[in-house]
C-alpha cells in the first residue's frame, strides 16, 4: 500500500516534470504565482493587517493592469515578430505618432472631420478604422523593409522608430487639442465604481491573438518563418507576404494600443508618449518564455510576463525601492528569466 | 569496449557491445541509423556516460565523465557538424582551446610555427593564415582532424565525414587517413557509404539494433555482404524493374542559363517518368531545379514550360500553386522546421488549403497527414511530437509527405536518401515509383549513382553547370556515369547538349 503510494507520487512528480519542461507556460505562470505571493506577503506588511491586504492587493491588480494595458497590446505585436525571428522597436513611436493623428481627428474645433460637419460618435468611428489603417501602414513598412529590402530588423525599426517620432514632434510642435468628453468614455467608463475598460480590451486582444497564433494558417506560417526560413521559403510559404502581415499587425496593435492611450489619458507628451514601450514589450514576451531566436513562443506568455514586471514594480514601490532601480530589478528579471528558459533546453 | 550497456527509458540502445581498436589501425563502424553508432561513440567521446562495461586504453581501465577527460585521454572525436570558427585562420582554431599566450598578447609565431610543423609532418600543403572560411569542406575536415593531432590524439573518432564531400575532397582526406595510420593513430570510421569502407578501411564492426552483429577484416568481406549485416536482409544494387508507361510531357526546359551555375540546359519529363540528373558536387543540378522552382529568383535565360505553358516564377508559392514540388537537399538546413511538431511539418505546404473560414481545419489536417503516414510508413509517436523525435529516415519521409500532400505534376527530389539508412532507402525508392505510377513526373537529383541506376528509368549527366551526356538501359552503369561525370567526354567531343 505504502509502496504504491509513493510508486504513485514518483510517477505524477516525473509527469509533472515533463510537462513543465514541454510546457513553458507552465513556469511562467508559476513564476508569477510566486510573485503575487510575495507581493501579498508584502502588501499585508504594509497595510498591517489581513483584510487590509485584500484591499491593497485590489487596488494594486488594478492599476498593474490598467497601466499595463497600452505596452501589453502592444507587446501581442511583438511577440508574433520575435517568434517569426525579427524584432520591433518601432513600436512606441508608432503608438506615438498614432496618437497624435488620433487627437487631430479628433478635434472639435480645427480637425478634418468638424470641418465636414461630422460629429458626435461618427467622428469616433472614423478615427478608430483611420487609425488602425494607419498602423497597419506604419507597420506595413516596417513589413516593406525587412521584406523586401532585406534589412535585418533590428535596423529597419531602429530607423522608422526616430524617423515616426522626430516627424510625430516636428508637426505637433503648437498642436494641444482637448480630447471629445465621448471618445474618453471609450476607455474611462466607470464599471462597478473601477475603470476596467482598457483591461477588458487588453485581455480581448490576448485572446484574439492567441486564436490568430494557434489556429490560422499565418500563426502557422510565422513559426514556420522564425524556425527556419530557408525551408519555409522551399515549402512553398509567401515568406516576404508573411513578414508582411506580421509587422503591419504589430502596426494595428500599436494602433489599439494608442486609441485605449488616447480615450484614457485625453492627451499625449509626444516627445515621451511611447518611449520605452518597445523595451517593456520586449521584457514582456521574453520573460513569457519566447525565445529571441525565433520559431517559439507563447501569445499568454506574453501577457503573463507583463504582469510579472508589473506586480514586480509594484512590489519595488510598496517596498520603498529608490524608483531609479527599479529599471535595475527589472533588467535582473529579464536576465533570469532568459538564464531559465536556457537551463529549460537543456 | 567491453560488454557496453546503454540504455534511454525503456529502450535499449545498446546491448553488450564489444568494440576494440588497433594503433595504427581504420575500423569502420556500420549500421544503420538508430543502431547504436553514435551512442556508442558518445560514451567512448564521454559526450554520455554508460549503464554498463568497461572501456580500456592501452590496457588499463578508464572512465571517461566528460567529452574534455576523453580528449585528454587522446581520443579526438570528429562530429559530423565541424567545429570550426570560420572567422579565424587556421592556426587559431588549432590553438582555439589553449591560446598560447606571451604575456598578454596571442603567442601568434608559436602557433604558427607549430601548426606549419604539423602540417609538414602530415604532407599537408596549407598555409595556417589561411581563413577557415576560405576552405573547402575537406581542407576544414583536414583541420580539425589536425586540431586533434595536436592536442596528441590517439585515437580518432570521424562520424560520416565524407557525406558533404565531392569524390576530389574525400580522396583528399583518405590521403590524409593513411598518413595518420602510417604514424599509428587509430581511426573509427563511421560511414553509410561502403565503398569508402571497402576502399580505406581495415577491419569492420557491424551494429544493428543496439547488438553488434558481425566483425572482421574488410578484405575478407564485399559491399553486398557488410550491407546485408546491417539491414539484417538481402539487399540489392541493381535496378529497380517497373512498367515503364508515360503520359503527355509536364516539364521542358529550354536552354536555359544563369550564367553562373548551369548553361544551356534543356530537358523535358513526362508523366509517370522517373528521371535522374546526376553528377558530382557543385555540378549546377541544385541551382537548376531550384531556380525553376522559384526559390533563386529570375535572373535566368532561357524557357519553363509547364504542360505546354510557359512559365516564369520568381516566387516558390507561384510554383507551388502551378503544381511544382522540389525537396531540398540537406535536410536539416532546408527542410526541417525544428519548432515545430510531425504533424505541422507534414503538412505545412498544403496548410492554405487545409483552412476553413478563417482557422485551420485541424480534422481534415490530420486526416491529410493520416493519410500520408500509413502511404508512406513513417514511423513516429504522437503527432504533436517535435519533428527533431524522428530518426533521419522518418524525417525526410515526413518532409516527403508535405510535398505529396500536394499533389504535385512535378516532383523534384533533390537528394532523396541522404542521411538515411539503407532499410529507409529503398522505402522511399518504393515511394518514388509509386508516384511515377500515379502520374507524377518525377526527377531525382543524387550525386549518388547507384541511387540513380536503382530508381531512375534514365539519366542526364551534368558536369560544370552543362548537360554532358544522357544515360538509359544498358548504358545507366556506375562506371559510365562517373566517366561522363567527371567530364570524360568533355575532352572527346566538344558542345555536347
Amino acid at each position: 500500500m505504502n509502496k504504491n503510494a509513493t510508486l504513485n507520487k514518483q510517477e505524477t512528480l516525473s509527469r509533472f516534470r515533463e510537462s513543465w519542461s514541454k510546457n513553458s507556460i507552465l513556469s511562467t505562470l508559476f513564476a508569477l504565482v510566486v510573485m503575487v505571493l510575495i507581493q501579498a506577503v508584502v502588501q499585508g506588511i504594509n497595510a498591517g493587517s489581513f483584510t487590509g491586504m485584500f484591499g491593497k492587493m485590489w487596488m494594486a491588480w488594478l492599476n498593474i493592469l490598467r497601466n499595463n494595458a497600452y505596452a501589453g497590446v502592444i507587446a501581442l505585436g511583438m511577440c508574433f515578430a520575435i517568434i517569426s525571428g525579427g524584432i520591433d522597436l518601432s513600436v512606441g513611436s508608432t503608438l506615438c505618432a498614432i496618437g497624435a493623428a488620433l487627437l487631430y481627428m479628433l478635434d472639435e474645433v480645427n480637425g478634418p472631420l468638424a470641418a465636414m460637419g461630422i460629429t458626435g460618435p461618427l467622428t469616433y468611428i472614423i478615427a478608430i478604422v483611420a487609425a488602425l489603417a494607419m498602423g497597419a501602414l506604419m507597420g506595413g513598412l516596417n513589413g516593406a523593409l525587412v521584406a523586401y529590402g532585406k534589412l535585418p530588423p533590428f535596423i529597419a525599426t531602429l530607423g522608422t522608430m526616430k524617423i515616426f517620432r522626430s516627424v510625430t514632434q516636428q508637426l505637433t510642435q503648437t498642436f494641444n487639442p482637448a480630447v471629445p468628453a465621448g471618445f474618453k468614455a471609450i476607455a474611462s467608463t466607470r464599471i462597478g465604481r473601477q475603470i476596467i475598460l482598457p483591461i477588458i480590451y487588453w485581455v480581448i486582444m490576448v485572446i484574439i491573438m492567441h486564436i490568430i497564433f494557434k489556429k490560422t494558417a499565418f500563426g502557422r506560417q510565422t513559426i514556420a518563418v522564425g524556425s527556419n526560413e530557408k525551408a519555409a521559403k522551399l515549402s512553398g510559404i509567401n515568406v516576404a507576404k508573411v513578414k508582411m502581415k506580421i509587422y503591419a499587425l504589430g502596426g494595428m496593435m500599436c494602433a489599439i494600443g494608442a486609441i485605449i492611450y488616447i480615450a484614457r489619458i485625453g492627451s499625449m507628451d509626444f516627445a515621451n508618449a511611447g518611449s520605452g514601450y518597445e523595451m517593456d514589450a520586449i521584457a514582456a514576451v521574453v520573460v513569457g518564455g519566447t525565445s529571441m531566436a525565433g520559431g517559439k513562443g507563447s501569445l499568454v506568455g506574453a501577457f503573463i510576463g507583463m504582469l510579472i514586471i508589473g506586480v514586480m514594480n509594484n512590489i519595488l514601490n510598496t517596498v520603498g525601492v529608490p524608483t531609479f532601480l527599479c529599471e535595475a530589478v527589472k533588467g535582473l528579471i529579464i536576465i533570469f528569466a532568459v538564464l531559465l528558459q536556457k537551463k529549460d533546453n537543456n | 569496449m567491453q560488454k557496453i550497456n546503454k540504455s534511454f527509458g525503456a529502450n535499449r540502445v545498446l546491448r553488450e557491445v564489444d568494440f576494440s581498436l588497433a594503433t595504427g589501425e581504420i575500423c569502420a563502424l556500420l549500421g544503420e541509423n538508430g543502431a547504436g553508432k553514435s551512442t556508442l561513440m558518445n560514451i567512448l567521446g564521454g559526450v554520455l556516460p554508460a549503464d554498463g562495461g568497461t572501456i580500456s586504453l592501452d590496457g588499463k581501465p578508464v572512465n571517461f565523465a566528460t567529452p574534455v577527460d576523453s580528449l585528454d585521454a587522446g581520443i579526438g572525436f570528429i562530429h559530423q557538424e565541424l567545429n570550426l570558427i570560420n572567422d579565424l585562420t587556421i592556426y587559431e582554431n588549432m590553438f582555439i582551446t589553449h591560446l598560447p599566450q606571451k604575456g598578454i598578447l596571442l603567442d601568434k609565431a608559436l602557433m604558427q610555427s607549430k601548426t606549419r610543423q604539423l602540417f609538414e609532418k602530415m604532407n599537408l600543403d596549407l598555409d595556417p593564415n589561411t581563413m577557415v572560411r576560405d576552405l573547402d569542406a575537406s581542407y576544414k575536415q583536414i583541420v580539425e582532424i589536425s586540431r586533434a593531432l595536436m592536442q596528441d590524439a590517439s585515437i580518432i573518432i570521424m562520424d560520416e565525414p565524407t557525406t558533404s564531400l565531392t569524390d576530389p575532397e574525400i580522396q583528399r582526406v583518405f590521403a590524409m587517413m593513411r598518413t595518420l595510420k602510417e604514424q599509428g593513430v587509430g581511426i573509427i570510421f563511421i560511414s553509410h557509404k561502403l565503398g569508402e569502407v571497402m576502399e580505406i578501411c581495415d577491419r569492420y564492426t557491424v551494429l544493428r539494433d543496439g547488438n553488434m552483429v558481425a566483425q572482421g577484416l574488410v578484405k575478407d568481406t564485399n559491399p553486398k555482404a557488410l550491407a546485408e549485416y546491417m539491414v539484417g536482409h538481402e539487399i540489392h544494387t541493381e535496378s529497380l524493374k517497373r512498367e515503364q508507361e508515360y503520359g503527355e510531357e509536364k516539364l521542358r526546359l529550354e536552354n536555359l542559363s544563369d550564367g553562373k551555375h548551369f548553361h544551356d540546359i534543356s530537358l523535358s519529363v513526362r508523366a509517370g517518368e522517373v528521371l535522374g540528373v546526376t553528377g558530382l558536387l557543385g555540378d549546377g543540378r541544385s541551382e537548376l531545379f531550384q531556380t525553376v522552382f522559384g526559390a533563386m529568383g529570375r535572373h535566368y535565360t532561357g524557357q519553363v514550360y509547364l504542360d505546354g505553358k510557359k512559365i516564369h516564377f520568381s516566387n516558390t508559392h507561384q510554383a507551388l500553386d502551378a503544381g511544382l514540388a522540389y525537396l531540398p537537399r540537406n535536410r536539416k538546413e532546408n527542410a526541417i522546421l525544428k519548432d515545430m511538431s510531425i504533424l505541422d511539418n507534414g503538412s505545412i505546404v498544403y496548410l492554405p488549403k487545409l483552412v476553413r473560414g478563417l482557422f485551420i481545419d485541424e480534422k481534415k489536417q490530420q486526416e491529410a497527414f493520416r493519410v500520408q503516414q500509413e502511404e508512406l510508413r513513417i514511423k513516429m509517436g504522437d503527432q504533436y511530437d517535435l519533428i527533431t523525435s524522428l530518426s533521419g529516415g522518418n524525417q525526410q519521409k515526413v518532409v516527403l509527405a508535405k510535398w505529396v500532400m500536394s499533389s504535385p505534376k512535378v516532383l523534384i527530389l533533390d537528394n532523396p536518401s541522404q542521411g538515411v539508412d539503407v532499410g529507409a532507402k529503398e522505402e522511399i525508392y518504393g515511394i518514388i515509383h509509386r508516384l511515377a505510377e500515379s502520374g507524377v513526373a518525377v526527377v531525382v537529383l543524387s550525386s549518388e549513382a547507384q541511387e540513380v541506376i536503382r530508381v531512375c528509368d534514365s539519366s542526364l549527366v551534368m558536369y560544370h553547370g552543362r548537360i554532358v551526356g544522357r544515360v538509359c538501359g544498358e548504358d545507366m552503369n556506375e562506371k559510365h556515369i562517373m566517366y561522363l561525370a567527371t567530364g570524360g567526354n568533355q575532352t572527346e567531343k566538344e558542345g555536347v547538349k
